[in-house]
């Protein structure tokens, strides 16, 4: 790691610790959303940017995490060292079942999850007796742990901090691993990696059900935050929102998804207060990226910084 | 026993909507390798430019007419606009479609607002049929079963049966040999792109008529369409029609045996189609 990153890492770290004195409660929010979000986006990475599998299920672990800890929660009265836990094992072994996906490739694995996506929408919109249909599950408490209990939104803005900041060293170390190098080869050149004697099959199940459960780790920290949770969060938009943050920031890339949570949610924020058709900008940011931003705006950084190398290599005599 | 029978005739009129969706869609996958996701969005914008039509005119077949034409004609549009601009990548290509989703989808919620509305269906497709048994039916889904046969009969012969059919069996076998052999392919997408806009836009004054039509509706059809050729094999229009039976059977009695888990029942044959032929009934290798 080069110093500039080491630097650069710090002072987002330095600013990111100030923000609720410098920032205010609305922005504190905000970034608290951007972080979680920013997190599902990352798990959507996990397989998009290495693996080359496009996955538009992830809500689905996302809301079957936020469900469970809020019905134990809520209507059980289990308490969040117990619920937490129980959420990511309820969105992991979903994960465990969709993964299947991963027997097909391409065009059909993306038709695939988004009916899957689907299938799980449908039962939270349509069995009420037990999600509260359409209403939810709402009255969602802030995180307790033993003596220690979050009593604030400027609080959970920083145990979300500290999580997401987890979460990307593990993810970090998990890239860099001979598992995350396996996958990075398999979507070079899967035909290559098997015959290299890789069962890359079970190498994808493994980073789908990894992914599933970074998801399900999201959707405990936004159902904290929200405090309640509805078939919103398991439809296809969240999905394919969450796909693209991590397009337009940069796949393939730690803070890519993040820089793209920040820009999504920061527009639709901006956009949904003076523009009723909120959802119609969304669909042409989407379509926007894809025409002129298709590597995200780190792989448009990097394409300036490496022309601008390039412009200097040539002046130079 | 009367319900089992009434669930059945409800599924495979179901069945005929939802092969009029999803042909359009494997066929343009087939032909064109577009996925078009907006296909949904074009079903509902179809259904409620023919439910405008159906009350300025009082004609059903005008509406039928007109939403088609009016989706052939965004279609065509955004085809040779923002489809056409992605080439093969199919991650751009969704990414991009459910985007013009969003945008028709929140266009046409500006424009007819968010209640369920209804196609007026034509005075003599009202009432009941009395079938044998018994057996009362809406006499306007009993027809639709015979007008899907009668599309997906028209489509299989021109499939299979017309020259123009056989350039396309052949742009799906291998287009650049289509192309070499001196055949526009420019302008057969563009047919082949207009007849599933077209279909998916008639499927939307025929769907608005029973099912009615309400922002997401574009959503939940479109999610019946995938199952249906993800069951029958991206590309193939046979597929598209065991695809289309199967899924409309398996809705109808899983909505009548588990309402609560009808969805969930969608989620069975996938399941086993992966285990067993990832490639749907009629798929090839794409």
């Amino acid at each position: 790691m080069d110093h500039a990153r080491i630097v650069f890492g710090l002072v987002a770290l330095a600013a990111a610790l100030a923000l609720p004195y410098y920032a205010g409660p609305f922005w504190t929010g905000l970034a608290t959303q951007m972080l979680i979000f920013g997190l599902l986006a990352l798990s959507v990475d996990l397989l998009l940017g290495h693996a080359g599998l496009f996955s538009l299920t992830h809500a689905s672990f996302f809301a079957v995490s936020a469900y469970t800890v809020a019905i134990l929660q809520v209507r059980y009265g289990v308490s969040t060292a117990l619920a937490a836990p129980a959420g990511i094992c309820a969105g992991t072994l979903l994960a465990l079942v969709f993964g299947l996906a991963v027997r097909t490739r391409g065009v059909y694995f993306i038709l695939i999850t988004i009916a899957f996506g689907f299938v799980v929408w449908g039962v939270a919109h349509r069995w009420s007796s037990f999600t509260g249909g359409d209403n939810g599950v709402t009255n969602v408490p802030f995180p307790a742990l033993g003596g220690l209990a979050v009593t604030s939104h400027t609080q959970y803005y920083y145990l979300v901090l500290a999580a997401v900041v987890a979460c990307g060293l593990g993810y970090r170390v998990l890239i860099r691993s001979p598992f995350g190098l396996g996958l990075r080869g398999i979507k070079a050149s899967e035909s290559r990696m098997r015959s290299l004697g890789f069962r890359t099959g079970l190498h994808l199940y493994a980073a789908f059900v990894l992914s599933g459960a970074l998801a399900s780790f999201a959707g405990v920290l936004y159902v904290y935050y929200n405090k309640f949770v509805n078939p919103v969060a398991a439809s296809f938009p969240i999905s394919v929102e969450a796909a693209l943050m991590a397009i337009i920031g940069g796949t393939g890339t730690i803070i890519g998804p993040f820089i793209g949570s920040g820009i999504v949610l920061g527009l639709r924020n901006w956009v949904s207060s003076f523009f009723e058709l909120h959802l119609a900008v969304m669909g042409a940011v989407f379509i926007a990226a894809v025409l002129w931003a298709p590597d995200g705006l780190v792989g448009l950084a990097g394409r300036l910084r490496a022309r601008m190398e390039r412009a200097k290599e040539a002046g130079r005599p | 026993m009367t319900s089992a029978v009434l669930q059945a005739i409800n599924g495979v009129s179901l069945a005929a909507l939802l092969f009029l969706l999803a042909s359009g869609f494997t066929l343009s996958f087939g032909l064109m390798r577009v996925v078009n996701m907006a296909h949904g969005a074009y079903y509902l914008f179809g259904g409620y430019i023919g439910l405008t039509l159906a009350e300025k005119t009082g004609s059903f077949a005008v509406a039928i007419v007109g939403g088609g034409a009016a989706v052939v004609v965004i279609g065509f549009l955004i085809d040779r606009f923002l489809i056409r601009r992605t080439g093969e990548n199919h991650l751009a290509q969704v990414l991009l479609t459910v985007g013009v989703a969003f945008v028709i989808g929140d266009v046409a919620l500006a424009l007819w607002g968010g209640d369920n509305l209804k196609v007026q269906a034509p005075a003599f497709l009202r009432g009941a049929v009395v079938l044998p048994g018994e057996i009362y039916y809406p006499m306007y889904r009993f027809v639709l079963i015979f007008f899907g046969v009668f599309v997906g009969a028209l489509l299989w012969l021109l499939y299979h049966r017309t020259q123009l059919g056989a350039v396309v069996r052949a742009g799906v076998d291998d287009r650049e040999q289509v192309n070499a052999t001196g055949i526009n392919v420019d302008r057969l997408f563009v047919m082949v792109s207009g007849l599933a806009s077209f279909l998916a836009g008639m499927a939307g004054v025929v769907g608005g008529a029973f099912l009615t039509l309400y922002p997401g509706a574009e959503w939940e059809i479109l999610v019946y369409a995938l199952v249906v050729v993800i069951v029958g094999g991206l590309g193939s229009l046979e597929g598209a029609m065991i695809g289309a039976l199967i899924v409309g059977l398996l809705d109808a009695y899983g909505r009548w045996l588990l309402p609560e888990f009808s969805y969930f029942v969608l989620f069975g044959p996938i399941a086993l189609l992966m285990l067993f032929r990832p490639r749907g009934l009629f798929g090839r290798e794409h």
